[in-house]
């Protein structure tokens, strides 16, 4: 399917199908009312078969430009139907499972998160363990019977409501730094899993904090061999800085429209929207470049801390706005809408930490883009 | 179009070019290599690679006059908006014609020029003899940049003057252009700032190695994609108010290279035994030609605040 006609019948269906897949608030919502909607719009786009395009037949896709899935993403976010950050938590982990799981567990597992039956954890971030991912302790250890994994996450968001954990653990000697991490794919029903939510400033418990203590986890639920969790993590980063933020981006779009729809006249500065409106424009035109050049098949790597950087700028900018403009309704609003104007703004200041702080992609960019060298 | 390996050729000859020649002599090689007639067939080929390269090597040429006569389809020489300005560069008042505007280098050489001026509510052209032009050398604070400021004051044009509608579409054009030039002098200042930050030992170590310069660094480079994605977005779309948006972030990202280089480049930057000046004066003028970062920028934020409607998404 070319992505021209996808659009033009997606477009018609969303139309057709608004009443059912529209969330049912004004404003704001709880997580769980977020993801058990998630999972009907997944279900809905799934059996008719959109939510299958872009991704490869071996896992139960359709097959076809990964820019269908991009634009089913845009669609989604743009028309306000769901949120990016817990939709895109596919395009971040589907494309692991099918580059490293093993063929037949991948053809099982994806299906089932492409059609919402399941939600799927990211467990990277440690409590000792922020930017140096490569200095994580969570320990599996080899049994007769398969990996033992003991240890903590924090940060992982969606958790509490996770069949299935993306888990990096530590199998080779404490100062093995990256050599020495493995990627499991983890039941979070397994015994010894407890999981505990973080209260955050945003006001969504959408973080957690996991424990793991003599967790069994069968071998060949290893994604990669023993000792490839790095690679594994360095492939999903251009994945959470590629799709997932194209879809970010057209959710931006889609609420600073709204600013623009509610604000009252005189509330904003010609000089700062004009500033925001260009920055988050350029976001979107370099993710739309980004977005072409992996279904072109290029290999994303550095580069894509560029994207992150402007994701982080725009959001933090576009709600900056928003709180200027909306001032009453984000300091002291109680409707629903108000109260959605303040989650987003609170979340935004999250941009420039979450996924590789915004230190950290300048220090990418300054070691990988600029070729500057080692910092020591 | 041009395209694969003719645009290495096209690509490599233009590089070529500017990186031996500047103002009169630059102007004879684009001639030679036919940049004139890729104008006229790959706009975006000739554009983007010319001017990127002009930007780079800090030389001038009357390309950008080319670019704009070449959207309202006229030859010869042109008058452009005045600094900071975007609306023709003349009035009519009647029959007498009054003109604030610049022009480059080679304006003089004429015997005529276009000047597109407002006429009440209407824009229309109108050719005139140079020498009813009153022509003031720049100097300024680039040089070498060859401009003049071009001025008339209630001259009567002895030719009728003739309507169009082209401006707008020649301001984009001229604004994308300038926006090439601006990309590339500052991926000019940054690789003259990333390669004296790795020799310049201080402390017993490059200063490469200090966070503070490698974020300056790469705060650059992000400020320079940022202009770069816009440029093609406008190629793309072909929307003046893209190419508007383009400008602003090239301009505004020239003076963050210009502010993040320097500081890199210290002392040595600051003199005039190194070529960082010539760059960051040069930005400061192209930055305020066919409307400046800070113009335009305001600008938009009128018009989302009178229209409520932000610019469409760029289709996938």
């Amino acid at each position: 399917m070319e992505l021209d006609e996808f659009r033009a019948s997606l477009d018609g269906w969303l139309d057709e199908h608004h009443h059912e897949l529209a969330p049912d608030r004004a404003g704001g919502a709880t997580l769980d009312q977020q993801m058990a909607h998630l999972s009907a719009v997944k279900r809905l786009a799934y059996d008719a078969g959109w939510m299958r395009w872009g991704w490869p037949e071996r896992v139960g896709g359709l097959g076809g430009s990964t820019l269908l899935r991009a634009y089913l993403g845009e669609a989604l976010t743009a028309r306000d139907l769901v949120e990016p950050g817990i939709y895109s938590m596919t395009e971040v982990l589907a494309p692991t499972m099918i580059d490293y799981a093993a063929p037949e567990l991948a053809a099982t597992m994806v299906p089932r998160l492409l059609r919402g039956d399941e939600t799927w954890c990211q467990g990277f971030s440690e409590p000792g363990t922020g930017s140096n991912l490569a200095s994580l302790s969570c320990r599996a250890t080899r049994t007769d019977d398969g990996w033992q994994v003991t240890g903590q996450k924090v940060w992982t968001s969606l958790a509490q409501f996770a069949q299935r954990c993306v888990l990096l653990t530590r199998t080779g000697t404490p100062e093995s730094a990256h050599r020495g991490i493995t990627a499991l794919f983890v039941d979070m029903d397994a015994p010894g899993i407890t999981v505990r939510p973080i209260g955050s400033m945003h006001g969504l418990p959408e973080f957690c904090e996991v424990f793991f203590d003599d967790v069994p986890v069968p071998f060949d639920r290893t994604l990669g061999e023993e000792g490839q969790g790095w690679s594994v993590a360095m492939d999903l980063l251009p994945y959470e800085r590629s799709t997932a933020l194209w879809h970010r981006a057209a959710y931006l779009h889609r609420r600073l429209q709204d600013l623009l729809d509610t604000m009252p006249d005189g509330a904003l500065d010609a000089a700062v929207l004009g500033e925001a409106t260009q920055v988050l424009y350029a976001f979107r035109a370099r993710s739309r470049a980004t977005q072409h050049r992996l279904a072109a098949g290029e290999r994303l790597g550095a580069e894509t801390s560029i994207d992150k950087v402007l994701v982080a700028t725009a959001e933090q900018a576009v709600y900056d706005l928003a709180a200027d403009g909306l001032a009453a309704g984000v300091a002291i609003g109680d409707d629903p809408a108000s109260e959605r104007w303040r989650t987003g703004y609170l979340y935004s200041r999250a941009a420039t930490i979450y996924g590789g702080s915004a230190e950290i992609q300048r220090n990418i960019i300054a070691r990988r883009l600029l070729d500057l060298g080692s910092d020591r | 179009m041009i395209a694969g390996e003719d645009l290495v050729l096209f690509e490599r000859s233009l590089r070529h070019a500017t990186e031996r020649s500047t103002g009169p002599t630059l102007d004879a090689a684009l001639a030679d290599l036919g940049w004139g007639e890729a104008l006229a067939d790959d706009p975006r080929a000739a554009v983007s690679t010319l001017f990127a390269l002009q930007g780079a090597a800090h030389v001038t040429s009357s390309a950008l006059d080319h670019v704009v006569l070449d959207v309202l389809g006229r030859e010869g020489g042109v008058v452009l908006p005045a600094l900071g300005r975007w609306s023709p560069p003349g009035r009519f008042d009647g029959d007498r014609l009054t003109v604030h505007g610049l022009g480059g280098a080679g304006l003089a050489d004429h015997r005529t020029a276009l000047v597109v001026a407002r006429a009440g509510d209407e824009e229309v052209e109108v050719t005139v003899p140079v020498a009813a032009l009153s022509l003031r050398t720049v100097r300024g604070v680039d040089p070498d940049l060859g401009l003049v400021e071009v001025s008339a004051d209630g001259v009567v044009v002895a030719e009728a003057p003739k309507p169009l509608t082209a401006w707008t579409s020649a301001v984009a054009l001229g604004r994308i252009a300038l926006g090439h030039q601006l990309v590339g002098a500052s991926r000019t200042m940054l690789e003259l700032a990333r390669e004296h930050s790795l020799e310049r030992i201080q402390f017993d170590r490059p200063i490469s190695q200090f966070q503070a310069v490698r974020h300056r660094l790469a705060d650059t480079l992000v400020a320079i994609e940022m202009a770069e994605a816009v440029l093609d977005a406008a190629w793309i779309d072909g929307a003046p108010q893209t190419a508007a948006m383009a400008k602003a972030l090239a301009g505004r990202g020239a003076r963050t290279a210009s502010r993040h280089c320097q500081q890199v480049l210290a002392g040595i930057g600051f003199t005039t035994a190194h070529p960082l000046h010539r760059h960051v004066r040069r930005v400061l003028v192209l930055d305020q030609l066919f409307g400046s970062a800070r113009s335009l920028t305001t600008e938009l934020g009128d018009d989302l605040l009178a229209g409520r409607q932000l610019p469409p998404l760029l289709p996938l």
